[in-house]
């Protein structure tokens, strides 16, 4: 090395490599990336869902499919972990009016389940109406539901070959508010419940519940005879001991679910 | 790897580069290193350095020959790849670095300067690299990585020197024995 000495390039070599580690190793701070939108995406279709009159063969028209729908309900055992659940083997989709709450000698619904609307993109203009016939509900065990569960509840045993939708048997739901909930894809909305229980006369009370669309979907694609279905689940709890019922080993609050299913065979 | 690839270089473009300066880019440290020990003020030059001075080419030729060893894996790589084509890429930079093996010739070796310049071609990389990765954060992180890579280059070429200086040593001894 005649132009310039070993120790002049050890001494350039060093700098430079000192400054590459110095670059390299130099940590700026970046900006943090803006935060995630904790705004749901929400899509609504625009499904409209009705009943009409139930027109069998009709696929305009949608028809509530009892058998494989359900109003389950669930209670706390007072001091225990266990719940004391159970169902009701008859329900319908009725605004059962005054002269309609009486016996009626069938098997089959004893009143049309046409009450009831769906729009899924205009909740205001969604509504239901439902109920229950309290005799019929069935914990699993024959000796409480045709028992204890029948004075505890204010009403009276089955009679055979007869539904009863008397007063004192009926619970019923009618809404009077549905509305979009801004947080998922569901339904807020705001019913009347209304059921006599203990009490002297029938009790209605404002309970907001939960309302959920199980998308229209066709069942049997590539049969002789497709159909479509859809559901509608309804969430809620009341306070039983405004209702009059009093207990020792079950707790007030009382959880609804409402799995209504539609086709339109 | 791909953040860190510079405008119009392809993947194994980037990789060939790499794979440069982690033969070639770390022998002037080292080369410089040797001289500045072996030539310190006050200290007598002594026949250890000087040898290891004289042995400086022969290890960087031994370097080159891990680069053709490298370069030959890769084509026979891609020939297993492509039976069919018997082509080869093979670039300017890296018939560069092959020709390093040259300095097993000791007519070469015994100029060591030569191999300090040849070195200076890829140290010359690192420092385009350096003065180009000056204003960005990408850049920034090429520098980053490159350095990470002189590192491992320098250690290469260290010990590729140990390994002549062991290599001669015993050759030395087997001599001496004979004599």
């Amino acid at each position: 090395m005649k132009l310039f000495s070993n120790n002049t390039l050890l001494v350039i070599l060093v700098l430079i490599s000192g400054y590459g580690y110095v670059i390299g190793c130099t940590h700026e701070n970046l900006p943090p990336p803006a935060p995630a939108s904790n705004t749901p995406v929400i899509v609504h279709g625009s499904d409209i869902l009705l009943p009409g009159e139930m027109t069998k063969g009709d696929t305009t028209q949608w028809k509530l499919d009892k058998v494989h729908s359900s109003v389950l309900w669930s209670g706390s055992y007072i001091g225990a972990a266990g719940l004391l659940t159970g169902r009701f083997n008859q329900f319908g989709m009725h605004d059962v009016k005054d002269p309609e709450k009486t016996y009626y000698v069938t098997k089959a619904q004893p009143l049309m389940d046409t009450s009831w609307a769906f729009y899924e993109n205009a909740p205001e203009r969604t509504y239901f109406n439902g109920y229950v016939q309290i005799n019929t509900s069935n914990t699993g065990e024959p000796g409480r539901d045709t028992g204890c569960n029948i004075t505890n509840l204010g009403t009276i045993k089955i009679i055979s070959g007869s539904q009863n939708l008397t007063d004192s048997n009926l619970a019923q739901i009618h809404s009077t508010k549905v509305e979009f909930d801004t947080q998922s894809q569901d339904y807020i909305v705001t019913f009347n419940l209304t059921w006599k229980g203990l009490l002297s006369a029938p009790l209605t009370q404002s309970i907001v519940g939960r309302l959920k669309y199980i998308k229209k979907a066709v069942v049997g694609a590539g049969t002789t005879a497709p159909y479509s279905v859809f559901g509608l689940q309804l969430n809620f709890q009341f306070d039983c001991r405004d209702f009059g019922i009093t207990s020792t080993s079950i707790s007030d609050k009382i959880d609804i679910e409402c799995n209504m299913n539609f086709n339109n065979k | 790897m791909l953040n860190h690839l510079k405008m119009g270089d392809t993947l194994p473009e980037y990789i060939e580069r790499l794979e440069l300066l982690a033969f070639f880019a770390g022998y002037p440290l080292v080369y410089s290193i040797m001289h500045f020990i072996a030539g310190a003020r006050g200290r007598p030059t002594g026949p250890f350095w000087n040898r290891t001075i004289k042995l400086l080419p022969v290890a960087y030729a031994l370097t080159g020959t891990l680069f053709l060893g490298l370069v030959l894996k890769d084509i026979k790589a891609g020939a297993a790849l492509r039976p069919t084509d018997l082509s080869f890429h093979i670039s300017f930079l890296q018939i560069w670095g092959i020709v390093a093996v040259l300095f097993w010739i000791p007519l070469l070796a015994k100029k060591p300067v030569y191999s300090l310049a040849h070195s200076l071609i890829f140290f010359s990389l690192l420092l385009k690299d350096i003065l180009m990765g000056l204003g960005s954060v990408s850049g920034r992180d090429i520098v980053k990585n490159d350095m990470k890579i002189y590192a491992v280059s320098f250690l290469l070429n260290l010990i590729s020197l140990g390994i002549i200086i062991i290599f001669y040593f015993f050759l030395a001894q087997i001599s001496a024995r004979k004599k």
